[in-house]
């Protein structure tokens, strides 16, 4: 059996797991009310894609963390508390396949449900649009879908590594309890208080209010909002404004770094290592 | 230390001057010990004492701090592990919580087959969550049974079942043992272990201080029941024979 088989055997019992869960399913659902429910009240907007994208921007960094936290947290615990940790150790299942595993698992599921409430959002609130956009987005104008695809583009990358850090910490933590715990702290931390440090440093001088830019990429939301505002919306902008909120590449790599580092992490502390 | 998988070894788990220790206890100290394919171990001891320690360091789910364990060889798993409170995903059935683990070796493994063995063949399409404790305990040793492992430890697989349930978790075992494994379980079940078992390793103190079949157990210790040995061998007086229960429960 090769490894990427073993993968996918654990990706399906993940995936299986969430699609049989009520709670997945109930948040699932809570989540789709809210992002449609806004694009609806961006229906027939005159600021189109680029109105939507504003209105959905902030719920979206604030709650996708929340669904990821939901999908992920348990998962490695649940294992582990079950037992069954030690029992999947006994076969021919390396740390790696079996991270990989429940991280595509229970991201497969997350992205579907982030991709269908925005996609049905943005569905939703062109339906009232006057007239239907026919142009692509350049740098002197417009507003296209290509906007709103682009921040559907980044709000999976974000809910990828939302996901990646919540496995990192179902894996680091000894109890549901203090998963949770942990979890919430977490979120705390990756919603606010990486941004609140940044600010923080700015007005101690420590960060060069130039520099924000650049800092903005080191925070998975600052990072996630960085890239919507710089790649997403800047573009279909007439006048777009002289200085820059992020920038791109540092974001990008930022969140690559998160991602990796997530992952990295929950490899290292799923189970020790006894092969010596 | 090292935990190796010689392909030349015979089919036995050895250890070989083991030892691990937790800050202040000291489980296995230079502990040497070889398990037979064909006998049904038990490994017993006071509530404290490490069997449950000892089975994960067997089975390479911990590392020793120094020594060696060697495990015989195998094609998909050298050792299945049974956990003291086994437990598996709920919203699945049991043949589907069996097929997961079924999916992981590379042998054609029929979960409803493995089911009818332990006794489980008409609750196959039961949800795991309604299954009782002895079912999923047989759900468990069901899946130690996946890719055919020439070692099988199960930690405490009849705690807290009724006789029969027990007895028929003893039949079970018995039964795998004949397939030429080496089978090792920890219990606080005597009076089952002194007429089920093959051999009895009896831990405390970090060494193996009785160690061979129940009779010679019985002949070593001038004891009358291996509930008598165990007390002289573990405090140095039969408890059994002032009426004293015999110890139960599995906290280490």
């Amino acid at each position: 059996m090769r490894q990427y088989d073993r993968v996918f055997v654990v990706v399906e019992r993940e995936l299986r797991t969430l699609v049989r869960s009520r709670m997945a399913v109930a948040v699932a659902l809570a989540f789709f009310a809210v992002v449609v429910g806004l694009g609806g009240a961006s229906m027939g907007s005159p600021g189109g894609y680029v109105s939507l994208t504003y209105d959905l921007l902030l719920p979206v960094e604030l709650l996708v963390p929340v669904v990821a936290f939901a999908y992920v947290y348990r998962s490695v615990r649940g294992d582990d508390e079950r037992g069954e940790l030690d029992v999947i150790r006994t076969y021919d299942v390396s740390r790696l396949d079996y991270v990989l595993g429940v991280f595509v698992g229970r991201s497969l599921f997350l992205v579907v449900v982030v991709l269908v409430s925005l996609g049905v959002a943005g569905v939703v609130a062109s339906l009232g649009a006057e007239s239907t956009v026919t142009f692509f987005a350049t740098h002197t104008a417009g507003d296209t879908p290509l906007v709103y695809a682009r921040f559907v583009l980044f709000a999976t990358a974000y809910a990828l590594v939302a996901a990646a850090v919540a496995l990192s910490v179902s894996a680091a933590t000894r109890t549901k309890r203090e998963a949770l715990a942990a979890s919430i702290a977490a979120l705390v931390v990756l919603a606010v208080g990486l941004d609140l440090s940044l600010v923080t440093l700015v007005s101690m001088d420590v960060v060069n209010a130039d520099g924000i830019a650049v800092f903005n990429g080191l925070s998975p939301a600052s990072a996630f909002r960085g890239l919507v505002l710089e790649v997403a919306i800047r573009p279909a902008l007439a006048d777009s404004p002289s200085v820059a909120t992020a920038a791109p590449a540092v974001s990008a790599i930022g969140l690559l770094g998160w991602l990796v580092a997530g992952l990295g992490s929950a490899t290292l502390a799923v189970w020790p290592d006894t092969s010596q | 230390m090292s935990d190796s998988e010689d392909s030349d070894a015979p089919a036995a788990l050895t250890a070989t001057d083991a030892s691990f220790g937790y800050p202040g206890v000291t489980i296995l100290d230079a502990a040497s010990v070889e398990l037979q394919a064909g006998d049904l171990t038990a490994l017993v001891g006071p509530n404290g004492s490490g069997k449950t320690t000892v089975l994960e360091l067997f089975a390479g789910l911990r590392a020793l701090d120094a020594g060696t364990v060697t495990r015989p060889p195998a094609s998909d798993r050298a050792v299945a592990y049974l956990p003291q409170r086994p437990g598996f995903r709920s919203g699945f059935d049991a043949r589907e919580a069996l097929g997961f683990y079924a999916d992981l070796v590379d042998a054609d493994v029929d979960p409803d087959a493995l089911l009818a063995r332990v006794g489980l063949g008409e609750f196959a399409d039961r949800r795991v969550e309604a299954l009782s404790g002895g079912m999923v305990r047989l759900l468990g040793i069901a899946q130690a049974l996946v890719g055919d492992p020439p070692v099988v430890a199960l930690d405490e697989p009849t705690s807290g079942l009724d006789p029969d349930l027990a007895d028929h978790i003893f039949d079970v075992a018995e039964d795998i043992v004949a397939d030429d494994r080496v089978v090792l379980l920890t219990s606080h079940d005597l009076a089952a272990i002194e007429a089920r078992a093959d051999r009895v390793l009896l831990l405390s103190g970090g060494e193996f201080v009785l160690d061979g079949a129940p009779d010679s157990v019985l002949d070593a210790t001038g004891a009358e029941t291996l509930r008598q040995a165990f007390s002289v061998a573990v405090t140095g007086e039969s408890r059994a024979a002032v009426g004293q229960p015999a110890p139960t429960g599995g906290d280490d």
